[in-house]
């Protein structure tokens, strides 16, 4: 694989806090990963630094072997666009789209007509008066069309309805088998984006706390669904991380690695597996990074 | 170099600020001043300063180019140098359309005979003194110089907060306090207006340009570590 971004001890500090904590991490050409983290983690700080409209404290950055910074053939090559981006004060969507395709080298304008489309995105209206959701939809769009190498999108579902965001998802999956390029998607709505993300980084608190292959990480936790009584039977003396039930019914999720005699346990118990919520685990695994003493039966239902 | 001249047609997305306010503006000016003017006795030519009412507008054009212009720009991944010249390029061409504005309104005052009321907001004599292209000089360094006052401020509150703009704006004050003060206690206003009548407008323009150019370069190093 090819390092598209490397970053090396990068440190950000504000006035009283640290934004960023000596991370270092490299991204890899062609593949969809999901920055997550709870507001305030270090997405956008991290993301603004990768793209030079931030400045490190300390530390570097390094996108497709060169410093961003006052690069235009960098800068060119990647696109990110603010979850709370600001536009000309009389610029319509048709004019922040005429102005992404005067510099982006591989802007597709039928794919953002396309969008602009299936977006029901108003053209004429200025931008500072569409809606929140529009207003999202106007930053999918140019991360979209510009097809950069690397397009980091922050957030971009903010007010954007349950049909839209579906919409953005499967543009984003589409037109990334069709032209494969490195995506960075910032996000807390863990689950919603869990079958979009190939790599999963977790930051908190300005520290890198995961860097994983989904499925890897998926293998690290399983979810068993049964009879009550079974379950508690067979998850004694296990680490559960999540508990559910429905009358008789029950289900836990255990961290750890099940063994081929666990499963066989599991099927002649007449348990069933079931697949892992990547936010219950990510929730989990996070709090147990951030405090580690902490016992295994605080519930992971409060993650967002 | 062409993503450069790209940002000039970025600016110029800003059709309203750039160009209709200022001419609305224009447009109000002359109206109130040829009210006021009609209202006033006597045959004397009436001489009025409504004309730099559109230059103000500059002010407010050059900040919002940092304040909202420039964080777009920074989403669809140019620098900030070529920013800061496509923009100041945009200024450049915008002054410019001010400066013929007034050759115009000029023009016209002198084909009407101040709008047969012998008022006059735009051909006043001692703009003038030098010629039209002296008259259009004057008019270009002050929109450039509002924009760049504008630009620069901006900068300085979105890098230091509005506390060090503040300061910075008592510190500018106080220096030209100072200034006045010494010129008043060294006896010198004679010779200072002495000066300022051998430089006439033209020559007071084209010192202002050489601070509007200085003004630029200090804004460029404050712009070259803005944040959106």
């Amino acid at each position: 694989m090819t390092t598209v971004i490397d970053v090396q001890h990068l440190t950000k500090q504000y006035k009283d806090k640290t934004a960023l904590d000596d991370v270092s991490l490299t991204i890899e050409k062609d593949t969809i990963y999901g920055l997550l983290g709870r507001n305030g983690a270090g997405k956008t700080t991290l993301m603004s630094i990768l793209t030079a409209q931030n400045f490190a404290t300390s530390g570097q950055a390094h996108l497709f072997g060169e410093a961003p910074y006052e690069n235009a053939d960098v800068l060119s090559r990647i696109c990110f666009v603010r979850e709370s981006q600001r536009y000309p004060d009389d610029a319509t969507a048709t004019h922040a789209f005429k102005a992404a395709r005067l510099f982006f080298r591989n802007w597709d304008q039928e794919l953002a007509d396309r969008l602009i489309d299936d977006f029901q995105l108003p053209m004429k209206t200025t931008i500072k008066k569409l809606s929140r959701g529009q207003l999202s939809a106007v930053g999918v769009i140019i991360g979209l069309a510009s097809r950069a190498e690397i397009t980091f999108f922050d957030e971009p579902y903010l007010g954007l309805d349950a049909v839209a965001r579906q919409i953005f998802y499967d543009r984003l999956l589409q037109d990334y088998a069709e032209h494969p390029r490195t995506i960075i998607l910032s996000s807390h709505l863990i689950d919603e984006v869990a079958s979009l993300i190939e790599k999963v980084i977790v930051i908190d608190n300005g520290r890198i706390l995961l860097h994983e292959d989904t499925d890897a990480l998926r293998g690290r936790a399983s979810t068993v669904i049964g009879d009550a009584a079974k379950i508690e039977a067979w998850a004694d003396g296990r680490e559960v991380l999540h508990r559910e039930s429905l009358g008789r019914v029950a289900s836990v999720t255990v961290l750890g690695h099940l063994s081929d005699a666990d499963r066989a346990a599991i099927a002649a118990a007449d348990l069933d597996l079931a697949p892992v919520s990547l936010q219950q685990l990510i929730v989990r695994l996070t709090q147990n990074a951030a405090h580690p003493e902490s016992t295994t039966s605080t519930m992971a239902g409060e993650a967002r | 170099m062409s993503r450069t001249l790209n940002v000039v047609r970025l600016q110029l997305i800003n059709k309203n600020t750039f160009i209709w306010v200022p001419l609305i503006v224009l447009g109000g000016a002359m109206l109130v001043s040829v009210l006021i003017y009609a209202m006033i006795p006597g045959d004397d030519p009436k001489y009025g300063g409504g004309g730099q009412a559109p230059l103000w507008v500059f002010f407010s054009v050059g900040l919002t180019a940092m304040t909202l212009t420039f964080p777009f720009s920074q989403a669809i991944s140019i620098t900030r140098r070529e920013f800061f010249i496509g923009t100041m390029l945009s200024a450049v061409l915008g002054s410019a359309f001010m400066g013929v504005l007034l050759l115009i309104g000029g023009g016209i005052e002198l084909l009407t005979n101040g709008y047969g009321v012998n008022g006059w907001m735009f051909h006043l004599p001692w703009l003038w003194e030098a010629g039209p292209l002296g008259a259009f000089i004057v008019y270009f360094t002050l929109a450039l110089f509002f924009f760049v006052v504008g630009f620069t401020g901006a900068t300085v509150y979105k890098r230091w907060g509005a506390t060090v703009l503040t300061i910075a704006s008592i510190v500018i004050a106080l220096v030209l306090v100072g200034i006045a003060f010494l010129v008043t206690r060294l006896e010198l206003w004679g010779q200072v207006g002495q000066t300022f009548g051998q430089l006439g407008a033209l020559g007071l323009a084209l010192w202002g340009l050489v601070v509007t150019v200085a003004l630029m370069g200090l804004s460029f190093l404050a712009f070259r570590r803005a944040t959106p």
